[in-house]
């Protein structure tokens, strides 16, 4: 496998046995830290951007870098993931707060079920095979992927502006044009976020991936305060989950800082540009990134 | 409906802002000179920056004497406060 040089414990130079690290996880800290500092600011920023123009945090293509490409041991990429999600989602969040993207009621009482979701799924890491955990991941986001792609064509906003939003639904000015939304199934809604929250805590993906999809195809949100209102949550979701791996001592410290460090630049610049893609393309590339990841944690798998 | 939220955004991009700098300071600097304590305070504020944000929001509620989602938002403030004394008192 690429990289696996770059995974012995190092006479590189990089590695200084005298730090030595100060929690007895020392053989994930002396694995990561040979890979560049470089490489990892680039990928946390690069991934960072993709993550918040679709509105999912980017974890979606950190961990199966980080783990395939670059060989770091899952527990430490899940947990590189969760603190490069919460970057992407307070980076991001007051560009799109300034936008009127984010609907902080509807993300509230979302956040209760994404919060308990993360904790939970943040306790369940420790004892859940990841093989197991790769293939229910799989199996979920085909799901969506598939629920996405037959449903993108729908109209889910009223242009009457006489409409009652109700207490969770909200208004948006898009091209000019003004909308009024209403927020449909809200259990359904609750439940996904339950669902988002753990397989963030479990998987390290800030959860907009389930989230985003269900909220924009069943629940009558348009798809920009879907991502908006997401990105707004994530962070809330993945430092509940986060807090556990820093207590357990999985976080791999330059590793992650590094990671982190290029997500706060990157995905700043993919919320500024997030408005330049067309709702259309937005949702065809987020179906297309479901189906991707699916066949890439099938595979991970096996 | 929702434009009486409005005047929190403001709040809310100060807080995340302020985390997010401060934290991004520490990072650079720790990778820099190679420091583990500024590592970990890097990462420590980042965890704490949703915090501060949930802080806020429940704060503003508050004033805004919008008691059910003020209510909603300190639940969501003691489910992370509990997740953070649970990671304290996790041993690695």
């Amino acid at each position: 496998m690429a990289g696996t040089s770059a995974l012995s414990h190092g006479d590189d130079g990089l590695f200084d046995p005298d730090s030595a690290p100060p929690f007895p996880r020392s053989v994930t800290i002396a694995v990561v830290i040979p890979l560049p500092t470089a490489l990892l600011v680039l990928t946390g920023a690069a991934t960072g951007l993709v993550g918040s123009l679709l509105g999912l945090g980017g974890g979606v293509f950190l961990v199966p870098i980080l783990t395939l490409a670059m060989g770091v041991p899952i527990r430490a990429a899940v947990a590189a993931s969760l603190f490069s999600v919460i970057a992407t989602a307070s980076a991001s969040a007051t560009v799109n707060l300034s936008r009127g993207l984010v609907n902080i009621r509807l993300g509230l009482v979302l956040e209760v079920a994404t919060s308990l979701g993360g904790l939970a799924g943040g306790l369940a890491a420790a004892y859940l095979s990841q093989r197991q955990l790769f293939l229910t991941f799989a199996i979920t986001l085909l799901a969506m992927g598939i629920a996405m792609a037959r449903r993108s064509g729908r109209r889910n906003v009223i242009a009457d502006l006489a409409t009652d939003p109700g207490p969770l639904g909200g208004r948006l000015t898009e091209a000019g044009a003004s909308y009024v939304y209403r927020v449909r199934r809200l259990p359904l809604a609750l439940g996904a976020s339950v669902v988002a929250g753990t397989v963030s805590g479990l998987l390290g993906l800030g959860g907009g991936i389930v989230k985003v999809p269900v909220l924009n195809a069943f629940c009558g949100v348009p798809m920009r305060v879907a991502a908006g209102t997401s990105t707004f949550m994530i962070g809330v979701t993945a430092s509940a989950s986060a807090f556990l791996y820093f207590g357990r001592g999985d976080v791999a410290l330059p590793l992650t800082a590094a990671i982190a460090l290029g997500a706060l630049p990157g995905s700043l610049l993919g919320a500024r540009f997030s408005d330049r893609f067309g709702t259309r393309s937005l949702k065809v590339l987020m179906t297309g990134v479901l189906i991707l990841v699916a066949v890439r944690m099938a595979l991970e798998a096996w | 409906m929702s434009n009486d939220l409005h005047s929190l955004d403001r709040a809310i991009e100060l807080a995340l802002s302020v985390g997010v700098l401060m934290s991004g300071a520490c990072l650079i600097l720790g990778l820099w000179l190679g420091s583990t304590p500024l590592l970990r305070w890097g990462l420590v504020l980042l965890l704490a920056t949703p915090m501060a944000r949930v802080v806020v929001v429940t704060f503003g509620l508050f004033q805004r004497r919008d008691w059910l989602f003020a209510s909603i938002s300190l639940w969501i403030f003691l489910v992370l406060a509990s997740a953070a004394s649970v990671g304290l008192h996790l041993r690695p």
